[in-house]
C-alpha cells in the first residue's frame, strides 16, 4: 500500500486560520444562522472542506489510470465476451453435507441463541450469542444480566471478530517455533518443572494474571498456592482500579466496590468519571442515565461533568467544565465545603460560581444525588467524593458498597512491582503469564523486557502471540470466551457462566484448564471444573441448567455492606500541573481499551467517539494549548516524562483543558497481528507507577508530519437544519418549539404535507409500514450501533487509506456536532443511516432499478441488479449510501467466512450498499408470523442497531399500527425529520435533543461572558 | 484505372451485411436458447448421487416427505436426512446391499455422506420452505412428481421469471394445507375461486403485490 499523502486540511496554515478567532466568532454569532459545526477546518472555511463537501467521493478521479480510447474498447470488448461466456457456464455442483447424527433441537438454517458472559478486564458482561449451525456469528446483551440489560458496546459487538481473527495463536510454540508435539511436550516439560517445585514448596514459582473475578479460576489459583505454598500470584491490569480500593480504605477502612444506582439520581456530578462510557457497569449506568433523559416523561436528571478529557459522559453532560485533575479537585473541595464537609486547607477555585450552584443543586437533592470520581483519579480525591456523597446522605441510596468482585482487589501496581523486583533479583525460576502482556504494558521502569531473560521456565498463555511471548520459552494458544468454559462476576457481584458455543478453533486451552493442571498435575476439562463448582454451590444440576439458560446465576448480586465511616481530609491529592509542561492524561481507548483489541479491524475502523479518529491514537490538545505550544494537527512531537519518551502526532480538538493533553493507551503494538501492528504509538512508556494515568510531560516539536484518517467531515450535509437541540425550558415554554427551529416544519408541522418534487406513487395504507425513531436525548455516541451493524450485515473493513478518502463502509454512522467554542463547547451526536424516504431521491435516478421501494416502505437495494453508476449516492441528500470501490469484503480467509451472517449477501466490488432496516430480520419476523398465521407483533422485529443500543435510543416498528411504540414516538412534538423540507418523507425521524441545564448556572454564565 | 471490384462484389457486400446482421441476431438467439436449454438449466437431467437413492421407491413404500425432510415446515431449509435416518431402516433391511455401503461406511466412521445439490438457487436469493408450505404451495408445484423420480432431477429452471409467475398470482397455485404433501394433487376446476378463498384463509398478504417486493427474496 502506498503511504497516504499529506492532506491539505491538516496543514498548520489551516489550523492557524482556524484559530483566527474573530472571523470564527463572527461566523458563530449567527451571521449564517448556524450553530453547529463539525471540525475546525469547517469553521475556518478551508478549501479542503469544500472539496469534501462537493464530492460525494472525494478524490475518486485518482482511481482511473490514464486510459486511451482503444485500450478502453479492447477491455470492454474482452469483458463483454467474457461476461457473455460466463453467463452460459453451468452452475458448479454444490454439495449438501448432512449430519451423521443430527443433534437434538438443531434445525438446519435456524439460528440458535445461547447465554454466555464476556469478561472485560475481568468483569462479566452477560451476553446472548447467536449461532448458525454451530458457528457463533453475533453477540448481544442479555436482558437478564444486570451489567448489560440487553445493551452492548462496541467491544461486545466486535468480540466475535477477535474469535475468528486469522492472526490468533494457533499452536503451542517453543522458542517461537511450532512445537510438533504441542501440548504433550509442554506438559512433559511442565511436569519436570513442577516436580522440582514440589520439593521446594514452589520457591521461585510466580503466576501473573489480569484482574480475576472468576470463582473457578480463583479456586484453581488457591489450589496452586496450596500445593506450592511459596509460590506467588501477581495480578496486574494496566487499566486497574487500585485507586478505588485505596480510596475506600481511606473512607471506610476496607476495600470495597462502589455500586451506583444511577436511576435514582436526580442530580449527578462527575469528576473525570466516564461513568456511562467505559469501565465495569457502564452499560447499566448508561441505560439508567438515559431512562431519565425523557422530557415528556418528566423527572429529567441533570449531569455536571468536570473532566480532563472529552469523554462520552462529558458529551452527555448538561454542564461541562474542562479542568485538569488538580482543578477538578479544587472544585470538588469547594463543593464539599459548601455542603459542610470538613475539608481543611484551601478550597478556592476559579469556578466558585459553579461550586456554589452545584452544591446548591446537590443540597436540594439529598439522598437522590450522586457524585462520582473517575476510577483513575487519586485515592484522596476519590475518598473526598465519597465524603461528599456521605454528607448528602447518598450512601445506601444512590451509592452502595459491596465486597469487591475481584478476588484480590487493588494493589496491582505494587504486585507487578514485586514481580519486577523478584525478577531483578533473580528469584524467579518459573513464570506463568495468563492473558497479560507485561513487556508491552508494564511501566518502562520495571523493564520486563530485559528482566524476563533470567527466568528458567517462562510461559505465556494468550489469544495472540504478543510482545511478551517473544521472550518466553513457551507460548500457549489461549481460548476466546466463546470457546471455553468459565465464570465471571459483574460490577455488582452478579455471577454468570461463560458458556462456549464452539470447540476451540485452534489448539487452545483455557487459563482455567492450565492453572488446574499446574495446581493438581491432573488434566480436567473446563466444563467439568466449572460445572462441578457450580453444581456444588447451587445445590443441584437443575439450578445449573437454569443458570446456563438464563445466563445469570439468580440472586447472586453481592449484598451491600454497611461500612463504618472513617474518613478525614488529608488535603489535596492531585498534584498541581507544572508550568511549561503538558498535563497529560493517559486513558483507555474506546476501541482498543488497553491494547487487547488492537488487532480488531472493526474497532480500529470505528471512528472514536468525539474525535472521529480511526486507525490511530494521537496527542489530543485544545486550540489554546496548540497556540501556546505552537502546534497544529499533523505535527509530530516528542513527549517525555520522567519515565520515557514517545513520539506522537498532534490532533487539535476541543474540550480538553488548557495546558493539558490526552493520549490513549493501547496503540503502537509491535506484535499482535496484521491489523494492529504499527497502528498509532504506545504511550505506556510514559506511565509512572506512582500516577499511572496522569503524567507531566515535556513537548518538543520534531520534524515530520502525520496524516490522520478522520471521518468528522465525511458525509456532511452542509448548512441544513439536521440537528435540533433545546432545553427543558424551551420545551416547557412551547412543546412545539422543535418544529419552529425550521421554517418549513414551522409551516407544515411534521412536514408530511410539505410539497415534494418527487412523485408519490406508492400506497402505504396496507400491511406493516416500517419506521424508526432515534432519540437524540438518549444517544450517547458510543458506537455500539455502528459495530453491531457491521457484525450483522457483513460490512467490510476498508483500512486507513480508504477511510482517509471517505470510503468507510459503515451503514450507520454517528455524526458528531460541536456547538459553541473552546472550553464551553457542547457535543451532540446524531446517528445517521438510510432514512428510507417515502419519496426517495435515489430511486428516481437509478438507471437499472436496483434501488426501488417496497410496499412496506423500505428503500430496497438489490445488489445483483446494481451496476455501480453511483447516481443514487450522488442524489442522496443524507449521504448514507456506500460504494464498494474495491473488493473490500474478504472472500478468501476461511475463519472470517465463519463469522458472516448467512442471511445477508456479501457484496462484491462495484456494488452500492446501504442500511436495509435489517431486512433479513424483517423477513425472519414476517415469515415466522406467516407460518404461525398471525400478524407481526410490535417489538418482534428488532434491528441490529436497536438491539445493541445500550440506552434504547432507537425504536423500530410498524408506524401504521397506532398502538406500536414507534407510532407513539412519532406522535411526539419532539419528533422531526432531517431535511424533510425536501418532501422526502423520511421513515427514520429523530427526537430533538433536550438538555436540562441549571437555569441559575446558565444565567450566571451569560453574565460572565 | 480498372475496376478494383467485380460487379459480383455487390452481391458479396449485400450478402455480408445480411450474414453479419443475421449472425449477430442468431448469436443472441442462440445464447438465449442456450440459457433456457436443459444444458444450462439442467432441467429434467437426473443427477448422480453417492447412493442412487430412489424417491420413487421410498415414496411408494408410503414414507412421508417429512420423515426425511424434517424442517420443511419450520425452516428455510427443508433438511437432508442425517445418516441416522437411513440407518433407522437399513440397519435391519437391505443391511448388506452393496449400493448402501456408503451409508454404512458413514455410520461406521462418523464421516458424513456428501450429496449433490439438485435445486441450487444463487447465493443472493433467499428461499424459505416453511413459508411456502404453510401458505399452501405443494411440494410438487416446484419439485414436480418427485415420488415418480428414481434419481431426482429439476422439474423447473428456478429462474426468477418462474418464481414470479406464482408471486404475481398466487391464487392460481395455492392449495388447501392438507394437500401440500399430496404429490398427486390436481388443481380443481374452480381454482380461481378456491385460490382467492385460500389466500384469505391462509392469511397471505398480497396487498399492493407485496409478494413482488425485491426484499421478499433478496437481502
Amino acid at each position: 500500500m502506498s503511504p497516504i499523502t499529506d492532506t491539505p486540511q491538516n496543514t498548520p496554515a489551516s489550523i492557524r486560520a482556524a484559530l483566527d478567532r474573530q472571523a470564527v466568532a463572527e461566523r458563530l454569532n449567527g451571521k449564517t444562522g448556524r450553530r453547529f459545526w463539525r471540525s475546525l477546518e469547517e469553521l475556518s472555511k478551508e478549501e479542503s472542506f469544500g472539496t469534501m463537501l462537493q464530492q460525494e467521493y472525494p478524490r475518486f478521479a485518482a482511481e482511473w489510470d490514464p486510459m486511451h480510447r482503444r485500450d478502453f474498447l479492447r477491455l470492454m470488448g474482452a469483458s463483454l465476451a467474457l461476461g457473455g461466456l460466463t453467463s452460459c457456464t453451468r452452475q458448479p455442483v454444490e454439495k449438501i453435507i448432512p449430519f451423521v447424527r443430527q443433534p437434538e433441537y438443531l434445525v438446519p438454517g435456524k439460528a440458535m441463541t445461547y447465554a454466555t458472559t464476556m469478561p472485560v478486564q475481568g468483569y462479566g458482561v452477560g451476553l446472548l450469542a447467536t449461532s448458525h449451525m454451530g458457528r457463533p456469528t453475533k453477540l448481544d446483551g442479555n436482558d437478564l444480566h444486570p451489567a448489560s440489560l440487553g445493551g452492548s458496546d462496541s467491544l461486545v459487538q466486535a468480540a466475535i471478530l477477535t474469535m475468528y481473527d486469522p492472526d490468533r495463536a494457533k499452536t503451542v510454540k517453543f522458542k517461537g517455533r511450532t512445537n510438533v508435539k504441542g501440548w504433550k511436550d509442554f506438559y512433559a516439560d511442565l511436569d519436570k518443572e513442577m516436580a522440582g517445585f514440589a520439593e521446594t514448596g514452589g520457591e521461585g514459582l510466580h503466576l501473573l494474571t489480569g484482574t480475576i473475578t472468576s470463582p473457578s479460576l480463583a479456586t484453581a489459583i488457591e489450589q496452586a498456592l496450596e500445593t506450592y505454598p511459596k509460590a506467588v500470584w501477581h495480578s496486574y491490569e494496566p487499566i486497574n482500579r487500585d485507586a478505588v480500593y485505596a480510596a475506600t480504605e481511606q473512607a471506610f477502612g476496607a476495600k470495597l466496590d462502589p455500586v451506583y444506582d444511577v436511576a435514582k439520581a436526580d442530580v449527578m456530578v462527575s469528576f473525570d468519571s466516564d461513568l456511562i462510557g467505559s469501565g465495569p457497569g457502564h452499560l447499566r449506568f448508561a441505560r439508567d442515565f438515559a431512562a431519565r433523559r425523557n422530557v415528556e416523561a418528566g423527572g429529567m436528571n441533570r449531569l455536571y461533568v468536570a473532566e480532563s478529557q472529552m469523554s462520552i459522559t462529558g458529551a452527555a453532560a448538561d454542564h461541562r467544565l474542562a479542568l485538569t485533575p488538580d482543578e477538578q479537585e479544587k472544585l470538588a473541595r469547594a463543593v464539599a465545603r459548601e455542603l459542610g464537609v470538613a475539608v481543611n486547607g484551601a478550597t478556592d477555585t476559579v469556578h466558585a460560581d459553579w461550586a456554589k450552584e452545584i452544591a446548591a443543586d446537590l443540597a436540594a437533592h439529598r439522598g437522590s444525588s450522586l457524585v462520582v470520581a473517575g476510577e483513575h483519579r487519586a485515592a484522596g480525591f476519590q475518598a473526598l467524593v465519597f465524603a461528599i456523597n456521605h454528607a448528602l446522605g447518598n450512601i445506601g441510596s444512590t451509592v452502595s458498597f459491596i465486597e469487591p468482585a475481584a478476588v484480590r482487589p487493588g494493589g496491582q501496581m505494587e504486585s507487578l512491582q514485586a514481580l519486577s523486583d523478584a525478577l531483578g533479583e533473580g528469584k524467579v525460576k518459573a513464570l506463568f503469564m495468563f492473558d497479560t502482556n507485561p513487556v508491552y504494558h508494564a511501566p518502562a521502569s520495571m523493564d520486563f523486557q530485559n528482566k524476563l531473560r533470567g527466568v528458567n521456565f517462562l510461559v505465556q498463555h494468550g489469544l495472540f502471540e504478543d510482545e511478551s511471548s517473544e521472550w518466553c520459552h513457551y507460548h500457549l494458544p489461549g481460548t476466546h470466551f466463546l470457546e471455553a468454559w468459565g465464570d465471571c462476576l459483574a460490577y455488582d457481584g452478579t455471577a454468570s457462566i461463560v458458556q462456549p458455543l464452539i470447540e476451540p478453533l485452534y489448539q487452545g486451552k483455557s487459563a482455567l484448564e492450565i492453572l488446574h493442571r499446574i495446581a493438581t498435575g491432573k488434566e480436567a476439562s473446563g466444563h467439568d471444573l466449572v460445572r462441578n463448582r457450580w453444581v456444588k454451590s447451587l445445590g443441584d444440576s437443575l439450578a445449573w441448567k437454569r443458570a446456563l439458560h438464563d445466563g445469570v446465576i439468580a440472586n447472586s448480586a453481592a449484598a451491600p455492606v454497611q461500612p463504618g465511616w472513617a474518613w478525614s481530609d488529608t488535603g489535596p491529592a492531585e498534584a498541581p500541573a507544572q508550568s511549561g509542561k503538558l498535563d497529560l492524561a493517559l486513558l483507555p481507548d474506546y476501541s482498543v481499551l488497553d491494547g487487547f483489541y488492537a488487532n480488531n479491524g472493526w474497532l480500529q475502523e470505528a471512528p472514536r467517539p468525539i474525535t472521529t479518529l480511526t486507525w490511530d491514537n494521537a496527542l489530543l490538545i485544545s486550540e489554546e494549548t496548540a497556540s501556546a505550544f505552537d502546534l497544529a494537527t499533523g505535527n509530530l512531537v516528542e513527549v517525555g516524562s520522567g519515565e520515557g519518551m514517545v513520539r506522537l502526532p498532534v490532533l487539535v480538538t476541543v474540550g480538553i483543558p488548557e495546558g493539558a493533553g490526552v493520549a490513549h493507551l493501547g496503540y503502537g503494538r509491535t506484535k499482535v497481528g496484521r491489523v494492529g501492528e504499527g497502528v498509532g504509538a504506545s504511550v505506556y512508556p510514559l506511565v509512572d507507577p506512582a500516577s499511572p494515568f496522569r503524567a507531566s510531560v515535556s513537548v518538543t516539536k520534531v520534524r515530520g508530519r502525520h496524516a490522520f484518517a478522520l471521518t468528522q467531515e465525511h458525509h456532511s450535509i452542509e448548512g441544513r437544519n439536521h440537528l435540533r437541540v433545546g432545553t427543558v425550558t424551551d420545551f416547557q415554554n412551547d412543546p412545539q418549539f422543535v418544529w419552529k427551529l425550521d421554517e418549513y416544519s414551522a409551516k407544515y408541522g411534521r412536514n408530511e404535507n410539505a410539497p415534494s418534487i418527487y412523485p408519490h406513487p406508492h400506497d402505504y395504507s396496507q400491511g406493516p409500514q416500517w419506521g424508526m425513531v432515534i432519540d437524540l436525548s438518549a444517544c450517547i455516541g458510543c458506537n455500539a450501533c455502528m459495530v453491531a451493524c457491521q457484525a450483522e450485515n457483513n460490512i467490510p473493513v476498508v483500512g486507513k487509506e480508504q477511510v482517509a478518502i471517505g470510503r468507510e463502509m459503515h451503514w450507520i454512522r454517528v455524526d458528531r456536532y460541536y456547538e459553541g467554542r473552546s472550553a464551553k463547547v457542547e457535543v451532540h451526536h446524531q446517528p445517521m443511516t438510510c432514512v428510507h424516504c417515502e419519496n426517495a431521491p435515489c430511486e428516481a435516478v437509478c438507471p437499472v432499478a436496483a434501488t426501488v421501494h417496497s410496499t412496506d416502505g423500505l428503500n430496497q437495494m438489490v445488489y445483483n441488479r446494481c451496476l455501480g453508476t453511483r447516481y443514487c449516492a450522488n442524489n442522496c441528500p443524507y449521504k448514507v449510501r456506500r460504494f464498494n470501490f474495491y473488493k473490500f469484503a474478504d472472500h478468501e480467509t476461511p475463519s472470517l467466512k465463519l463469522q458472516r451472517n448467512p442471511n445477508v449477501t456479501v457484496r462484491a466490488r462495484g456494488v452500492m450498499e446501504k442500511c436495509t432496516f435489517c431486512v433479513q430480520r424483517i423477513s425472519e419476523g414476517r415469515i415466522k408470523a406467516r407460518v404461525q398465521n398471525r400478524p407481526i407483533a410490535d417489538g418482534e422485529v428488532v434491528t441490529a442497531c436497536q438491539q445493541a443500543c445500550p440506552t434504547q435510543a432507537i425504536t423500530f416498528g410498524d408506524i401504521r399500527d397506532p398502538m406500536s411504540k414507534v407510532s407513539a414516538k412519532k406522535e411526539s412534538t419532539l419528533d422531526y425529520g432531517v431535511l424533510s423540507s425536501l418532501g422526502t418523507r423520511p421513515r427514520l425521524t429523530y427526537h430533538a435533543r433536550i438538555k436540562n441545564p441549571n437555569p441559575r448556572l446558565a444565567a450566571a454564565l451569560v453574565t460572565e461572558s | 484505372m480498372t475496376q478494383v471490384f467485380h460487379p459480383a462484389a455487390n452481391i458479396i457486400a449485400r450478402l455480408s451485411i445480411v450474414v453479419i446482421l443475421g449472425g449477430a441476431i442468431g448469436t443472441l438467439v442462440f445464447f438465449d436458447a442456450l440459457q433456457r436449454s436443459p444444458y444450462v438449466t439442467e432441467v429434467n437431467m437426473p443427477r448422480e448421487q453417492i447412493v442412487p437413492f430412489s424417491h420413487k421407491h421410498h415414496a411408494a413404500l408410503g414414507l412421508d416427505c417429512r420423515y426425511c425432510h424434517t424442517s420443511v415446515e419450520k425452516a428455510a431449509f427443508a433438511g437432508i436426512p442425517p445418516t441416522k435416518t437411513c440407518m433407522n431402516c437399513h440397519d435391519v433391511i437391505w443391511n448388506e446391499a452393496p449400493i448402501l455401503e456408503p451409508v454404512r461406511e458413514s455410520w461406521r466412521t462418523g464421516e458424513p455422506m456428501e450429496w449433490n445439490r439438485v435445486h441450487d438457487l444463487p447465493e443472493f436469493t433467499y428461499f424459505d420452505h416453511s413459508v411456502h408450505v404453510n401458505a399452501g404451495i405443494g411440494c410438487a408445484d416446484c419439485h414436480g412428481r418427485v415420488d415418480e423420480m428414481p434419481l431426482v432431477w429439476k422439474q423447473n429452471d428456478l429462474y426468477m421469471a418462474w418464481c414470479l409467475d406464482c408471486h404475481r398470482q398466487p391464487e392460481q397455485f395455492v392449495r388447501p394445507r392438507d394437500q401440500v404433501f399430496n404429490m398427486a394433487y390436481q388443481k380443481p376446476a374452480n381454482q380461481a375461486e378456491l385460490g382467492q378463498e385460500l389466500i384469505e384463509v391462509h392469511n397471505i398478504n398480497t396487498a399492493n403485490h407485496r409478494l413482488l417486493d425485491c426484499y421478499i427474496c433478496h437481502r
